[in-house]
């Protein structure tokens, strides 16, 4: 069984401008042989139908504002209003404190990053915890 | 005295004496890619000619200094930045910065107030970001609570919003100041108003073609300085620590400074001023980062190629506008949120290097910065790091005590060659401007991003507590957190403005300010009546927004 190629959606949620921590992280990911999708500063829900309509794997977003609770929430909410959280891995990374990282689990996501985070790691987290229905025989 | 051919061939023998002894690394370089060598010695600076290239301070080239008693007369700035949640908890940690011995204000604000957008517009829960990043100034009543009771006719206040809002938010500042019965020709402060900051720096949302963010920011450099309306006003602070903060190097910072102020002095000239006018009010901002000679060298080269830059091609007669004032800022992208403690010995290096360097004003970064903004224990630890440089240290006691040091003298020489040939890299791209809308400089921006991550990521760049002596199970340090309510706070703010202004008035004065825009006039006169009568910064950066389109952004170059 082979894994076809994992498609990643990556969004600044909001407003905020820090944009180098996303734009490093869609070439770490490329890099590695995924396929990133950079879809620059967008609402949430804007986001989760992109990502039902590009047939993502993963949805990763960046927050330098100190918001990451609320739009964590918010994300997670959309995905729960439209029944697709399960199809999606949610990976957040930024400017995130690390008593952040449990809570922010709880209110949806599946992987915390913060700053100092090996992109490596980030690569293994999502080859190890993809969801089931993107694991497809080729 | 030496005789060179003497010490050449000493030099020799040094060499061959030490040829056997090991060095940690084949080959050393400073950050920006200069080789460096083991040892300097006045050969490495005899070609220096003293008097041309290195001077006295407050004399051509200002290469040792831009005034002549430097820190002897009058020590830096201690300008923390600093700004959160609602204008009036702003202003209780600018009083407690104050007492703390703060000698200048700097405001940071949220990205509401950057972007220009109202906490009730109607996008996408926009609330959760108020007063997030910082203090919300939304309209003349944020402003004017922000500075309620602070001594703003005696102490400097920097504003740092950038050209999507600068113009809008210097005015509000500006009336409030003249409600409080200061005249604003005798105001000092300075507005970071800055295009790069702007662009490459931070990429805010919807946000305007960069041909129209300059036409702003010399909207404010002709209404406050050429046309005299604020003259002890700076109305642009070249932010090269912003673009410097996403990985690029020293050269290339200092040289995007020189372009950047290159773009307004054409825009300046093409509105029919000279140079004179307006160029001595231009002042800079720059990082202080990790290699500390370079940084140092880097600052003293930045004062002799600006005033390089101005003898060759503007040639003004005030020898304020030869003169490169800056602004220093420790470099936040350095800081770990593993082990922050280490921050503040990062942090007090940096601070040295900008001292050495003969900054004008300094803000230290708090050790918390990696992860949030900063408490009131962190905040005043950083104040004190200055304040032990300044009345403990004695390093500012002799001007440009580094200079005569063969090393920096010759890395100044170095850096001062690299810097002016990618400064005419730039100008090939086509400038600023043209490198923005062309993706050029957003793709130099994503190559820096890149080349640090591999640097981090293989240890080559060591980074305590991240790749090197790392610490398995870290106390996490509890993050300093915002007003939750803020949102609430300031949409009330905003209701209870627009309750009980002169609602015609205002519409009467926005139409004014689209016809200033549709004539590309100077919008500052119809901004100081329009923002005095109530208008809110999402107000006034929609009708820019209307009038001249969005631009594009072309963020992965």
């Amino acid at each position: 069984m082979e894994q076809k190629k994992i498609r990643v959606l990556l969004f600044k949620p909001g407003i905020d401008g820090h944009w180098r921590g996303i734009v490093t992280i869609a070439g770490a990911l490329t890099e590695a042989g995924m396929e990133v999708i950079f879809a620059g500063f967008k609402s949430v829900e804007g986001m989760v139908d992109s990502a039902i309509d590009e047939d993502v794997d993963v949805i990763g977003y960046s927050v330098h504002s100190g918001a990451q609770h609320a739009w964590t929430r918010k994300l997670n909410q959309v995905l729960e209003e439209k029944g697709v959280r399960d199809s999606f891995l949610i990976i957040v990374g930024g400017a995130i404190p690390l008593v952040d990282h449990e809570s922010l689990k709880k209110e949806g996501a599946d992987g915390v990053f913060g700053p100092g985070t090996n992109t490596a790691d980030v690569v293994s987290f999502i080859r190890e915890n993809l969801p089931k229905s993107s694991i497809t025989a080729d | 005295m030496y005789d060179p051919k003497k010490l050449a061939e000493e030099r020799e023998k040094w060499l061959a004496h030490s040829a056997g002894w090991q060095e940690r690394k084949e080959e050393f370089e400073s950050d920006a890619g200069v080789p460096l060598k083991s040892l300097y010695t006045p050969l490495d600076a005899q070609n220096i000619d003293y008097l041309r290239e290195i001077g006295f301070p407050g004399m051509p080239p200002y290469t040792r200094g831009v005034y002549p008693s430097m820190y002897r007369g009058r020590l830096w700035t201690i300008r923390m930045f600093s700004g959160f949640g609602t204008p009036e908890e702003t202003n209780e940690r600018w009083k407690m910065l104050y007492r703390e011995g703060e000698t200048g204000f700097s405001a940071a604000v949220d990205s509401l107030t950057f972007a220009g957008v109202d906490p009730d517009d109607p996008v996408d829960w926009l609330e959760v970001e108020v007063g997030k990043e910082g203090v919300p100034l939304y309209s003349i009543r944020g402003v004017e609570a922000m500075v309620d009771g602070l001594p703003i006719d005696k102490m400097s206040v920097a504003l740092v919003v950038e050209p999507l809002t600068s113009t809008a938010v210097t005015s509000m500042y500006f009336n409030v100041a003249r409600k409080r019965g200061i005249p604003i020709d005798s105001l000092r402060g300075t507005t970071q108003n800055d295009i790069l900051t702007m662009t490459i720096g931070y990429v805010p949302w919807h946000s305007l073609k960069p041909d129209d963010l300059l036409k702003l920011a010399c909207d404010l450099i002709e209404y406050c300085t050429a046309r005299g309306e604020a003259p002890k006003w700076n109305p642009v602070n070249f932010t090269t620590y912003n673009y410097r903060e996403g990985g690029i190097d020293a050269v290339q910072e200092i040289a995007l400074g020189m372009a950047n102020a290159v773009a307004h002095i054409e825009e300046m000239l093409s509105r029919g001023w000279k140079v004179d006018d307006f160029v001595f009010r231009f002042a800079f901002h720059l990082a202080a980062q990790r290699n500390f000679f370079e940084e140092v060298a880097k600052y003293r080269a930045a004062r002799k190629l600006w005033y390089r830059l101005m003898k060759e091609r503007y040639k003004p007669e005030d020898p304020l506008s030869y003169q490169f004032r800056f602004h220093v800022q420790t470099a936040g992208s350095s800081l770990t949120a593993q082990q922050p403690m280490v921050n503040i010995i990062r942090t007090a290096y940096q601070a040295l290097e900008a001292v050495l360097g003969g900054c004008q004003s300094l803000h230290t970064n708090s050790f918390d910065e990696a992860v949030c903004l900063p408490g009131e224990e962190s905040v005043r630890l950083a104040v004190r790091t200055q304040q032990l440089l300044q009345e403990e240290t004695g390093v500012a006691d002799v001007i440009d005590p580094l200079g005569g040091s063969y090393y920096i003298e010759a890395l100044t020489e170095e850096l001062e060659h690299r810097i002016w040939e990618y400064f005419e890299k730039i100008e090939s791209e086509g400038g600023i401007v043209e490198a923005l809308k062309s993706g050029w400089l957003y793709r130099e921006m994503g190559k820096a991003f890149e080349r640090r991550r591999r640097a981090v990521e293989s240890g080559e760049e060591a980074v305590i507590g991240v790749n090197r002596y790392v610490v398995e199970e870290e106390e996490p340090h509890p993050p300093f957190r915002t007003n939750p309510r803020a949102a609430e706070i300031e949409v009330e703010r905003l209701n209870k403005l627009r309750a009980e202004r002169d609602n015609q008035k205002v519409d009467r004065l926005k139409d004014e300010l689209r016809r200033a825009c549709d004539k590309r006039e100077n919008v500052m006169p119809v901004l100081m009546e329009l923002t005095r009568e109530g208008a809110s910064i999402g107000e006034v950066t929609n009708i820019y927004r209307e009038m001249w389109g969005l631009w594009d952004v072309p963020i992965m170059g």
